[in-house]
């Protein structure tokens, strides 16, 4: 019998009460490589899919993500097959049970950048223009040492303009990137693309962890940007 | 016998009284047919603002939502609050115009006809308005609506739509082929295949555009219109407004929203949306037989005409029927090429089956509305209804019959278990 790990219930109901943010705190069940799912898989749309789906085959996950090649997936072959795995497993016909441990994200920001970040922001940090704002040469990034903190943690929602052009999207909360994660990132796209030089002290675990405690909307993030300006 | 469904032009407060009054042989429940949308509308309203909170959400990045068939059974013509919704592409960037049900400020919009013609034309929405227009009364249907229903045989990926991906609506424009006509395109011998492309874009620019093509001498174009109105009002953005291809009978997905381009073309469109998805097998299929990747232009094709099915309105479990006689309603609809003729229905799980009484419809593609008496006894009853037109066209009693891998064109017998109170 296929039964969903009980992490999952409680972010389902969480949908179904629907509040603001309701869809970007989905949460997939604890697994090697979910954060990669996390990463690449809601840039077109947001991960009940993925939950209403849990249960098919592995075999069906791997038709599914031959679609969204055809939809716009754009990922090296050895993130496809991290993303079957998980897939397949955790949101496969016969999950294991959840568990309690949490992988250990690699702390090296590029690679951070590589599962998380590209498929809006782009490899080489050029954005896609009028979709995801560019983050080489990005004010924004340099506005206060912590608002990419506050960006990356809580998502951000509302038009921003970036280098003449106005962007309308809305980025996802990424709070489940741990702490030394998210520093290594931010360090690693503050040094990266003509970025670097700015003079901003580098990020640490515990920054990230003294923002992770005051928790705001994707909406306050945007005052807040707009505050700093 | 009493029909609220032909009463075109009558507004909300003055259909609510009609349907309070037609609620006794139709279902329309009486207590509900005065109710207003709700007003706090925090979930549904902010993934598309104006929609109501009561909507069922399947994507809230891309506005994938259905309705409650509660809501649905209340209006004659589904409210823009409460209609489905379904957008290929997330209504954000350069597409956030879309995330409202208000009508989009787009006065400036073209449609260009293009392709394989002497004569291609651009033509401004002022022009549009200003043709001859006429109304279509449809079914609007997900075809992905009732997709949950096949996972009894086996799951199928996707948005596990119920039955409320569905809304009968009035439209109105200007008659398609009366248009391409007046335009003097000078078609090719060449263009046999006629396609339809919205003004949305995939985020990422790898993706497939969305288009969708038709034969040009299918007979369901002879009832299209180049919508400008959906309910009386501009078409909301959110529904494809401010011009949407508009194909009576034929599912969602074929009536193309934000209309941008009509192409005559000697081929159909090598959009994913229609060489992949939306598409069903020619042939019955079995799961781990045929797959999702299985798909040809030759074996399978594009989810177009309605499937004849019902959806019962009540009782439904939330309204705590009481065991004894009952009053069964609900509607049926199919492709409007052929009339419906018989809808049966089951209080006793298909044991003993009663014909329906059955309403004359606002047009042939608009739904039905039947009523037909039954018993319920005191525990769980499984009603059943299946609609029958005038072709011989049935609603399987096995709807998993017709499973296939991406979940389409569910018309199975309907099925519902209600509770007594």
């Amino acid at each position: 019998m296929f039964r969903l790990p009980v992490l999952l219930l409680p972010a389902v109901a969480l949908v179904c009460a629907a509040d603001v943010a309701g869809a970007a705190d989905i949460e997939l069940p604890p697994g090697p490589h979910r954060d990669l799912v996390y990463g690449q898989c809601r840039t077109c749309h947001d991960l009940q899919y993925l939950v209403d789906s849990a249960g098919i085959t592995r075999d069906d996950w791997d038709a599914v993500l031959n679609d969204m090649r055809q939809y716009g997936l754009r990922i090296p072959p050895e993130q496809r097959a991290d993303i079957l795995d998980y897939l397949g497993t955790y949101l496969g016909p016969e999950p294991p049970p959840a568990s309690e441990v949490a992988e250990a994200a690699p702390a090296d920001g590029a690679a951070v950048y590589a599962e998380q970040c590209t498929a809006c922001h782009q490899a080489d940090g050029s954005g896609v223009p009028g979709q995801f704002p560019p983050l080489a040469g990005n004010p924004d990034l340099f506005l206060d040492r912590l608002f990419p903190v506050q960006v990356v943690l809580n998502g951000i929602e509302g038009p921003v303009e970036v280098a003449g052009t106005t962007y309308d999207s809305v980025m996802p909360p990424f709070d489940h990137l741990s702490d030394a994660a998210i520093a290594a990132v931010i360090n690693h796209v503050r040094s990266s693309w003509g970025n670097e030089g700015q003079g901003v002290e580098p990020l640490t675990p515990a920054d990230v962890a003294s923002v992770r405690e005051k928790p705001l909307t994707p909406e306050q993030v945007h005052a807040r940007r707009a505050e700093l300006q | 016998m009493a029909k609220a469904t032909g009463n075109i032009g009558v507004s909300r407060r003055e259909f609510g009284l009609l349907a309070g009054a037609a609620g006794l042989s139709f279902g329309l429940m009486p207590g509900f047919a005065g109710r207003v949308l709700a007003q706090d509308a925090e979930s549904a309203a902010s993934v598309i603002q104006g929609k109501s909170g009561e909507m069922l959400i399947h994507n809230a990045k891309l506005g994938v939502m259905e309705t409650p068939i509660s809501l649905l059974r209340q209006h004659a013509h589904t409210p823009k609050e409460i209609l489905f919704n379904r957008l290929h592409f997330p209504p954000e960037g350069s597409s956030a115009w879309q995330a409202t049900t208000s009508a989009p400020g787009r006065e400036d919009w073209v449609l260009r006809v293009d392709g394989l013609v002497q004569r291609p034309r651009e033509v401004s929405l002022a022009d549009l308005k200003a043709m001859a227009q006429e109304k279509r009364v449809a079914v609007m249907q997900c075809a992905g609506n009732g997709r949950s229903f096949y996972a009894a045989k086996q799951k199928v990926a996707g948005g596990q739509w119920k039955n409320g991906g569905m809304g009968n609506v009035e439209w109105e424009g200007v008659p398609l082929r009366a248009f391409l006509e007046a335009m003097k395109l000078g078609p090719s011998d060449q263009a046999t295949w006629l396609t339809a492309g919205g003004w949305d874009q995939p985020p990422t620019p790898e993706g497939s555009d969305f288009a969708k093509s038709y034969r040009i001498d299918d007979a369901a174009l002879d009832n299209a219109i180049i919508a400008l109105k959906m309910n009386g009002a501009p078409i909301p953005a959110v529904h494809g407004g401010p011009v949407r291809l508009i194909i009576p009978g034929y599912y969602g997905n074929m009536n193309v929203k934000f209309l941008t381009t009509l192409l005559f073309d000697a081929a159909q469109s090598p959009s994913a949306y229609q060489s992949m998805g939306y598409r069903v097998p020619l042939n019955p299929v079995e799961p781990g037989e045929f797959g999702r990747n299985d798909y040809t232009l030759e074996n399978s094709a594009p989810t177009y005409a309605h499937k004849i099915k019902s959806v019962i309105f009540s009782p439904l479990p939330e309204d705590n029927p009481k065991s004894g006689a009952v009053t069964v309603t609900g509607v049926a609809f199919n492709d409007g090429t052929s009339p419906i003729t018989k809808v049966e229905v089951s209080t006793d799980g298909g044991a003993t089956w009663a014909e329906a009484d059955i309403a004359p419809p606002e047009s042939p593609w608009a739904w039905y509305h039947w009523s037909a008496q039954g018993t319920l006894s005191s525990g769980t009853n499984v009603l059943m209804s299946r609609a029958t037109d005038a072709l011989g066209n049935t609603q399987p009693i096995d709807g998993l019959s017709r499973w296939n891998p991406r979940g389409y064109e569910w018309n199975g017998v309907e099925h519902l278990e209600v509770a007594t109170a």
